[in-house]
């Protein structure tokens, strides 16, 4: 789960003293959103991206013939000039989870990653980050969820685990979340497998409380502003 | 009155899937028990099972997949690729059997000894991929019975509806690129039921896009649910596709009783969407509809499922 196997190595990158049509063409020929800036030995000294390039062209509207002329007009200029300098930067040795809280602080759509010399060593967007939550949640192997009430003392997850092992179903994954009731958690079990009738008889005997589908997820979670 | 087949063989019981296994042998029996008690067993041309040409399987699974199902079969193994897939000595054989059943139906309606025609048959087939086995189907029927329409029977557009209340994954991925066959699913929500595709914008790749349609329906819905979405989507869209045969993947395992899913439809809703899938096959299809069965694990339900099922295509 470290970001270092998660980025993409070959990030293209584009020099402190182009211009925005430059960028701009590189950002369109390569469908990037975000170029990281670097100089001749590569450090890190910015990023920019396509927004920082409309928001100061007179119009987002400019496409095809017209709009090579009217990016001439603004072809003076440079990167430097409408770049983020000495952007948020990940680690190779951060971590997926670093850079999930890291996106919904900073709001960008795409990370630099560079070793300890500050030397850019790769890029991870957040399709990049979804692609691994993706996977962690288990959600390219067939299965079905359940959502199991638990109190909030140790010991529970194992009872579960253990009658669910018992009846031979393997986990793709396991997510444990707040409840809205004090002293509860939400446990979600990912089972790899479509026999799932024995398994909530199992656990309902055992006096777990299944949640209702419906029920599931946000709409009882402590509101988040 | 229409000239209505019936396949059943006890062969496809000898498909042993062990102890408390949902899938079992008695899902066949009770639903061969509903329609004889129905009365109905008269009026059905009877079709026997019969082993499989090994070529037509391979139009849809890969030469070593059906080796290596064949190899785990012999070894005595208990399981193939999946815990759920339970197998025994017998399985290789049976699921040859319900494919060479199944092709024999339909040559029986393309040479019009036959209007229509149900395959009560085991294992099921809809989630079988081209190299994988998974929620207790080995070989595709469906697919295969598509792929037999139109390289034996030169049928040009399949329409194949799928109501089992599981998205059927390898079906879909089967012919998601060929804009020739359509797949048109409802199934419980993949985030709320195995095997978790099945997705709206799931709709198909390259030449198929527009041929894969997919209806999550969420837990708790049903007979309500189900009639808009047939009348408001499912028919106009296979109207559009006019497809020349349909196949059904018939799974009642969407019943209210039925606790492999959260689908709340009643034996009602359920000849009420098989009504509609019959008047769509004699306005388009000449009335040539087979149908094959997926999943329905409840025993208590599933003969009166049968027997209303078999009435829909005997009056269609
Ligand atoms: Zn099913």
């Amino acid at each position: 789960m470290f970001i270092s196997k998660i980025m993409s190595r070959n990030a293209v990158t584009i020099d402190i003293n182009a211009d925005i049509s430059q960028a701009r063409e590189i950002m369109s020929e390569n469908n990037f959103r975000h170029l990281p800036v670097v100089d001749d030995s590569n450090f890190l000294i910015g990023i920019v991206t396509d927004r920082d390039i409309r928001s100061v062209l007179p119009s987002s509207h400019i496409t095809g013939d017209n709009g090579m002329e009217v990016l001439k007009r603004f072809s003076g200029i440079k990167i430097k000039d409408i770049m983020t300098k000495n952007p948020v930067a990940l680690s190779p040795l951060d971590t997926l989870q670093d850079a999930l809280i890291l996106l919904q602080k900073e709001r960008f759509g795409a990370f630099p990653v560079i070793d300890e010399q500050k030397k850019l060593i790769g890029i991870v967007s957040v399709r990049d980050l979804l692609r691994e939550f993706i996977n962690v949640l288990g959600l390219e192997e067939p299965g079905t969820l359940l959502c199991i009430i638990v109190e909030n003392k140790l010991g529970q997850m194992k009872k579960i685990v253990d009658a669910i092992t018992e009846e031979h179903v393997s986990f793709g994954s396991v997510l444990v979340s707040r409840y809205w009731e004090k002293g509860k958690r939400a446990v979600f079990p990912y089972l790899l497998t479509q026999n799932i009738a024995p398994v909530k008889r199992k656990l309902k005997k055992m006096g777990y409380t299944l949640l209702d589908p419906m029920d599931w997820y946000m709409d009882h979670l402590p509101q988040n502003d | 009155m229409k000239k209505t087949g019936l396949l059943y063989d006890e062969r496809y019981l000898r498909h042993d899937t062990g102890p408390n296994h949902p899938e079992s042998p008695q899902r066949l029996k009770a639903i061969y028990q509903g329609i004889k008690e129905a009365g109905l067993l008269p009026k059905l041309t009877l079709i026997q099972a019969r082993r499989a040409d090994l070529k037509w399987i391979e139009t849809i699974h890969s030469k070593n997949y059906i080796k290596r199902f064949e190899v785990a079969c012999g070894s005595g193994n208990s399981t193939f690729d999946y815990p759920d897939n339970q197998i025994c000595a017998e399985t290789f054989e049976t699921a040859l059997l319900a494919v060479g059943g199944i092709l024999d139906a339909v040559q029986l309606i393309m040479t019009d000894k036959l209007d229509n025609v149900f395959c009560a048959v085991r294992p099921p087939g809809h989630h079988a991929e081209y190299d994988k086995a998974l929620g207790f189907c080995y070989f595709n029927n469906v697919a295969i019975a598509a792929r037999y329409l139109q390289i034996e029977w030169g049928i040009q557009r399949v329409g194949i509806v799928d109501f089992d209340v599981h998205h059927g994954n390898g079906t879909q991925h089967l012919f998601e690129d060929d804009p020739t066959v359509f797949y048109y699913s409802i199934h419980q929500h993949p985030t709320f039921a195995f095997p978790g595709t099945g997705r709206v914008f799931e709709t198909g790749d390259g030449e198929g896009v527009g041929t894969t349609r997919n209806y999550p329906v969420l837990p708790g819905q049903g007979d309500k649910e189900y009639q808009g979405l047939v009348e408001r989507d499912l028919v106009p869209v296979l109207s559009a596709f006019s497809p020349e045969v349909i196949l059904v993947s018939a799974g009642f395992d969407a019943h209210v009783d039925d606790d492999m899913s959260d689908i709340n439809l009643s034996t009602q809703g359920y000849s009420r969407i098989m009504q509609r899938i019959a008047a769509l096959a004699a306005l388009y299809s000449d009335g040539r509809l087979i149908s094959v069965l997926e999943g329905g694990y409840c025993l208590k339900r599933l003969p009166e499922l049968a027997a209303n099922h078999v009435n829909i295509l005997l009056n269609a």
